[in-house]
């Protein structure tokens, strides 16, 4: 083609690339000053650091029985210490971790009914199927529950519960509760557990229909066998917290409204 | 033709050019950095005790600012704090937050990291982790503030529980019932701990 209709070409084209290049450079810079803070370069010396991000809130929670909750952490501490921790590291040093995993899987594999139902309850159908499909295959390929196929689906294996449930139709937490041996809860999720507990197979008095000390004993095992695969996270947090009864409290609050938001 | 090809060579130039321009400064790129090099370090036979320590402590301070964690963990109590006190703080809270990181990552036997995504929004941003540990995952998010060239961690949120969130809450407390007397001598106590058993 003739060299003046080319080069006119590319002229336009270094002008549309330039132009193209300065928009996207310039975009984290106006999207910055969007945010509502200066927007000059060293934006961190007029930034007030004390003040959380604006998608965050403060963390407060209500805990009118601290008291009591603080002698049910000691005691929930020393029954770790001198009974659970060592009957998990007897169990531990007999059971292989993969045989340990596989007793993990199958439980969490039972208590399936349990997250189906709640996804349901809170309308959320892609949770539900996933779930159903994920009880299914593993209980067929994964045998019985034994091993936890996953099958490409989401690796959250946290799930929904009736505290989730009851949070979701705007059921606030209440106040922060510690319960003797189950560990931290709050108000709303301490119902929440009793009706978890109508739905999980083991406890429930519609499936199975296991003796009482079939559940204990089941539920044991399960506790023991879950501490058994833990990596000290309750020693790490001892060991790194100012007030470990404080950390926990806010911990499990943070962790259950960010469940129940999702 | 050949008027046309270079016409186009030089448009995919600009745009290159234009694309790293852009992507130069990553916050998951030096994240991503930081964390390599800690894990070669704790993999490192030859490294031990002292060096090994001073080597952490300079990779983990070079990317973590912990005067801006030190802000954000005490809120409003930074601003009734007296200049001493809050040099005091920033000094025991980053000594602490090094002794506990360390003494974590020291437990190291053999975790992966995978990267996830990063969102950046201004000068702001955050990057996605997974630590990977046999069957479990734990997803641990940066979040990130940039300072010329380099992005700077303010805050990680492991399992959906932010780290400097629950400081926040925890100290407040402390300040409130104990005052900042009641909390420097708790963060020594902590800090004497922390580093006699390692």
């Amino acid at each position: 083609m003739p060299k003046a209709h080319s080069l006119c070409l590319a002229m336009m084209f270094v002008m549309i690339s330039s132009l193209i290049t300065i928009t996207w450079a310039d975009e984290t810079g106006a999207s910055g000053a969007a945010n509502g803070e200066a927007s000059s370069a060293p934006s961190v010396s007029v930034q007030d650091w004390t003040q959380l991000d604006d998608n965050e809130q403060e963390l407060t929670v209500w805990d009118p029985i601290e008291p009591v909750n603080r002698g049910v952490f000691w005691f929930n501490d020393k029954l770790y210490f001198y009974l659970l921790k060592p009957v998990a590291r007897g169990y531990r040093a007999v059971i292989p971790e993969a045989a340990r995993e596989s007793v993990g899987n199958f439980f969490y594999n039972l208590a399936a009914p349990v997250r189906i139902l709640n996804s349901l309850l809170q309308l959320k159908g892609r949770e539900a199927t996933d779930e159903v499909l994920k009880c299914i295959f593993n209980s067929t390929f994964g045998i019985a529950g034994l091993f936890d196929l996953g099958v490409g689906l989401p690796a959250d294996r946290d799930g929904e519960d009736f505290g989730q449930t009851l949070g979701h139709y705007g059921t606030p937490p209440g106040f922060y509760l510690v319960i003797p041996i189950l560990g931290p809860s709050n108000a709303r999720d301490a119902v929440g557990k009793v009706g978890d507990s109508l739905t999980n197979p083991v406890t429930s008095p519609y499936y199975f229909k296991l003796k009482t000390i079939e559940i204990i004993g089941a539920q044991a095992l399960d506790k023991i066998n879950l501490i058994s695969l833990d990596k000290d996270t309750y020693e790490s947090i001892k060991k790194d917290s100012l007030d470990p009864y404080l950390f926990v409290r806010n911990a499990f609050m943070q962790n259950r409204a960010a469940k129940v938001d999702k | 033709m050949r008027y046309m090809k270079i016409v186009i060579i030089a448009f995919l130039g600009l745009l290159i050019c234009g694309l790293t321009a852009y992507s130069a400064v990553a916050p998951k790129t030096q994240i991503q950095e930081t964390v390599d090099r800690v894990i070669d370090v704790l993999r490192d036979k030859q490294l031990q005790g002292e060096a090994r320590r001073q080597t952490l402590s300079r990779l983990i301070r070079a990317r973590f600012d912990f005067s801006i964690m030190s802000q954000r963990t005490l809120g409003k109590y930074w601003r009734t704090a007296s200049s001493a006190e809050q040099e005091k703080f920033v000094r025991l809270f980053s000594d602490l937050l090094e002794a506990s990181y360390i003494g974590r990552i020291e437990a190291y036997s053999g975790e992966t990291v995978n990267y996830g995504e990063e969102k950046i929004e201004g000068d702001r941003a955050e990057v996605a982790t997974t630590v990977n540990s046999g069957n479990t995952h734990i997803p641990i998010v940066y979040r990130m503030v940039q300072r010329g060239e380099e992005w700077y961690v303010y805050d990680v949120i492991i399992e959906e529980v932010s780290l400097i969130r629950n400081y926040r809450s925890s100290y407040g407390e402390i300040v409130r019932k104990e005052g900042f007397s009641g909390l420097f001598r708790r963060m020594e106590e902590k800090i004497n701990e922390l580093q006699q058993s390692s």
